[in-house]
């Protein structure tokens, strides 16, 4: 290559600190949640604090004894607790003058299930906390197991394909919604395969908790749980985006609006067949979950033309 | 009672400190293909080190490499590369692999 | 030190007086979510807050779950911390309650005691206290309006102390405490910091600061859980002289005494001693005192302290007694003796083969009243003259 076109990608511009975590950690290979988690602080700075739980993130958020996997400050906690203790965190920190973000790191179970009641009292409460949701649509950590983010149809080992059984019958929760209608000073989406949307939201995000409760929801598939090989996760990311199973939008003191739109959408059938948790489809299972995609799309696309 | 044990924690309840001990893990050995980086080929955007879930590309300056000790081999580098300058390559063709 | 001087008297509830015990010791972070008899001290704090009196951060939460949750972050952030709560709520907070204790977080709470889920019954009874006995928490029993306001105090000088950093849970009966207005003297809040300021001559305990590269609530691997269980016992065990060496420091200032982990009535040439806790226990000295002009030599010891078990103090007292006869305010689901009668059997090696009375009584707001008590006493007498008795009495169950 000529010298002179040799350019570092924009992206790094948005980094402040170095990676945050040691070199080999308890991740699997192709996993977007660690590249999640080493991500978010490289924007955020180190001076934050990490809420976590058990989940995927647990093995190595926690440490083991004395010994840690990161160099950030970190509080456990269990699934229930996770925006309570970052309130009493934040509202200390505040108090003494202490600057910090705090962070709470938990996935969709915890966010969308068992912890979901704190999470709506914080946000509710418009407690200066950051939530960050990672989405791998069901327990992971645990094995595959349905949560309230499992899409329609799919199949994990809680909602197994049998003789009668097809998947989870239920469409998910529509988490981002759920939290906009909090009114939070701010709510994005985001995703590993579109990393400056997501490193702009981070910076937005750490400016916006200064003035109330920020929510943001990170698309993060998991190689292993949804069967997809590993080289392909950032793929399934950019493909969630472009058939907008999982579109990038945002609000702004409850103002919604897209941060990519996509022209010509694909078929959800372009998503579907990257991964085998749906590999048992039949047509009109597909099209149930199309129709499933589309609805909830043009849910979020009034919203945002209407705030136009 | 005879107390043999040898304090883990210096504080009386569990609090990991990275200052005392980051703990490691050899991820290299889950490896079965080694990322290659065709350095004419490399055009140095970061691409690569950006996506890298254990952000284990190393910057050389004009180019990336894998840095393999901890480099688990998803291939998401190799994927990614918007010049195709990554190649996947089995472990067994290597030497030291 | 000096003596403190002369509080204001004023008359109020139970639950008022948790307000202002807690309001004395100026926490940074209160969090609290309504339950009855409980209701009144998340009302007066956010009164308080409202009026200017109390500076602290208060966080109207969603939840009891919540409650704990948020105080004992911001405890381990460095924060002093109250809530309160009662019964159902109690339960709610039962994996929050073992992290305050687990991560050794300094929370202080109020406990109005009443039953427990399964059962619905908004009345009095410990029952609550007890499904929260194994979380690892110092439970402290008090009798009245005075002691409530006394023992939140003292709750935070044993709380924070360097050797000690355990949560406190400070339980009074529902319903009649919680509601009942008696003359309380309210200290000065200079007087409150002058008791609390020791605390500050001691070494900062672990706090968790943003940028600083700890974690609290590591994963406990093997020789580690076991460590950290137990540095958590052996703190346990040193509650125990801790509270009556606060206790007497608290008297030497303030001029009122609680006996620290025990409290005695009439005991020093007692033949037979009751044990009891909680407002209960007014009662039983006035039965003591006819009994005692009968010619019976009755004594009373009211339990303070019920985690941890003041076993020794309890050991030296009941020692050479003729009989002793307990009475519990809530149930030991699977034995059929009463929650503390059990605790106290536990001791009998070291207390020797004395008749030992089991007496269920005062469940769902039912009064321990002054027949049930003599009952209670002329049996445990009768035993003593080697009598045939009864070991297990539910006296409602009888009457």
């Amino acid at each position: 290559m000529v010298e002179g076109t040799k350019k570092r990608n924009r992206i790094f511009d948005y980094f402040c600190e170095g990676d945050q975590f040691a070199g080999g950690v308890a991740w699997c290979a192709g996993c977007p949640l660690e590249l999640t988690a080493r991500f978010v602080p490289q924007v955020l700075g180190k001076n934050m604090v990490f809420v976590g739980t058990p989940g995927c993130a647990a093995p190595v958020l926690h440490g083991q004894n004395i010994g840690a996997w990161h160099k950030l400050a970190y509080m456990a906690s269990v699934m229930t607790g996770v925006p309570s203790k970052a309130t009493g965190l934040a509202r200390y920190y505040n108090r003494i003058g202490q600057d910090a973000t705090v962070v709470c790191f938990t996935g969709d179970g915890c966010a969308t299930d068992v912890g979901f009641q704190p999470l709506s009292g914080a946000a509710e409460r418009g407690e200066k906390i950051i939530y960050l949701a990672y989405d791998n649509e069901g327990y992971m950590n645990t094995g595959n197991q349905r949560s309230s983010a499992t899409p329609l149809g799919a199949a994990t080992t809680t909602t197994p394909v049998g003789k009668i059984g097809r998947g989870k019958p239920t469409i998910s929760k529509n988490m981002p919604m759920v939290m906009l209608m909090h009114r939070p000073a701010y709510m994005a989406t985001a995703t590993l395969s579109h990393l400056e949307d997501f490193a702009k939201k981070l910076k937005k995000a750490q400016e916006k908790v200064k003035e109330g409760f920020v929510y943001l929801h990170v698309f993060a598939p998991c190689p292993v749980g949804w069967r997809i090989n590993s080289n392909m996760s950032i793929e399934v990311c950019r493909t969630a985006v472009r058939t907008n199973y999982f579109p990038l939008w945002e609000a702004e003191d409850g103002k919604p609006g897209f941060t990519v739109e996509i022209a010509n959408p694909k078929p959800v059938a372009e998503l579907t067949k990257l991964m085998r948790k749906f590999s048992h489809f039949k047509e009109e299972d597909m099209a149930n979950l199309q129709k499933a995609v589309d609805e909830r799309y043009a849910l979020i696309k009034n919203l945002c033309d209407a705030y136009k | 009672m005879v107390i043999k044990h040898k304090n883990i924690f210096k504080t009386e309840s569990a609090w990991s400190n990275a200052d005392e001990k980051l703990l490691c893990l050899d991820t290299g050995s889950w490896r079965t293909e080694r990322p290659v980086v065709d350095k004419e080929q490399c055009n140095y955007c970061g691409l690569c080190a950006l996506y890298c879930p254990p952000q284990c590309m190393k910057d050389m300056d004009d180019h990336y490499e894998a840095d393999l000790a901890y480099c688990k081999g998803c291939g998401i580098c190799a994927t990614e590369c918007p010049r195709k300058a990554i190649t996947m390559v089995p472990e067994g063709e290597f030497a030291d692999g | 030190m000096v003596s403190a001087q002369k509080g204001q008297v004023r008359v109020i509830t139970g639950n008022a007086v948790g307000a202002y015990g807690a309001m004395l010791c100026r926490p940074d972070v209160v969090a609290a979510y309504p339950i009855t008899p409980q209701s009144e001290i998340a009302e007066l704090l956010s009164q308080f807050k409202a009026d200017g009196v109390l500076d602290a951060e208060y966080v109207e939460v969603e939840g009891e779950n919540s409650a704990m949750n948020v105080v004992l972050a911001a405890s381990v952030a460095g924060a002093r911390v109250f809530t309160a709560t009662s019964s159902y709520g109690l339960v709610f907070m039962y994996d929050a309650l073992q992290e305050a204790s687990g991560f050794r977080a300094p929370v202080v709470m109020v406990n109005a005691n009443r039953e427990t889920p399964g059962i619905h019954c908004v009345s009095s009874g410990q029952q609550d206290l007890i499904s929260a006995r194994d979380t690892g928490w110092v439970q402290i029993i008090v009798e009245n309006d005075q002691e409530i306001l006394d023992q939140i105090i003292m709750a935070y000088r044993l709380a924070e102390d360097y050797n000690i950093l355990l949560p406190i849970m400070v339980n009074y009966d529902g319903f009649y405490l919680s509601y009942l207005a008696e003359a309380v003297e309210i200290p000065n809040i200079e007087d409150v910091d002058a008791f609390l300021a020791p605390l500050k001559q001691q070494p900062e305990r672990q706090k968790l600061v943003p940028g600083v590269s700890i974690g609290c609530g590591t994963h406990g691997m093997e020789m580690g859980y076991v460590e950290a269980r137990y540095k958590h016992c052996q703190a346990l065990e040193r509650v125990k002289n801790k509270v009556d060496e606060i206790d007497k420091d608290f008297g030497d200032y303030f001029g009122r005494y609680y006996g620290g982990q025990i409290e005695e009535y009439r005991t020093d040439d007692a033949d037979i001693v009751i044990l009891a806790s909680g407002s209960a226990t007014g009662t039983v000295r006035t039965v003591i005192d006819t009994k005692r002009e009968q010619g019976i030599k009755v004594g009373l010891i009211k339990l303070r302290l019920f985690r941890p078990f003041p076993a020794e103090r309890l050991v030296e007292v009941l020692k050479g007694r003729k009989a002793i006869g307990v009475i519990d305010r809530s149930l030991c689901f699977g034995w059929k003796y009463g929650p503390m009668c059990m605790e106290l059997r536990a001791l009998s090696p070291e207390i020797g083969p004395t008749p030992l009375l089991s007496y269920i009584d005062g469940l769902a707001n039912l009064d321990i009243n002054v027949p049930h008590i003599e009952r209670v006493i002329d049996e445990v007498s009768a035993a003593a003259q080697g009598k045939p008795y009864q070991e297990v009495t539910w006296i409602p169950m009888e009457e």
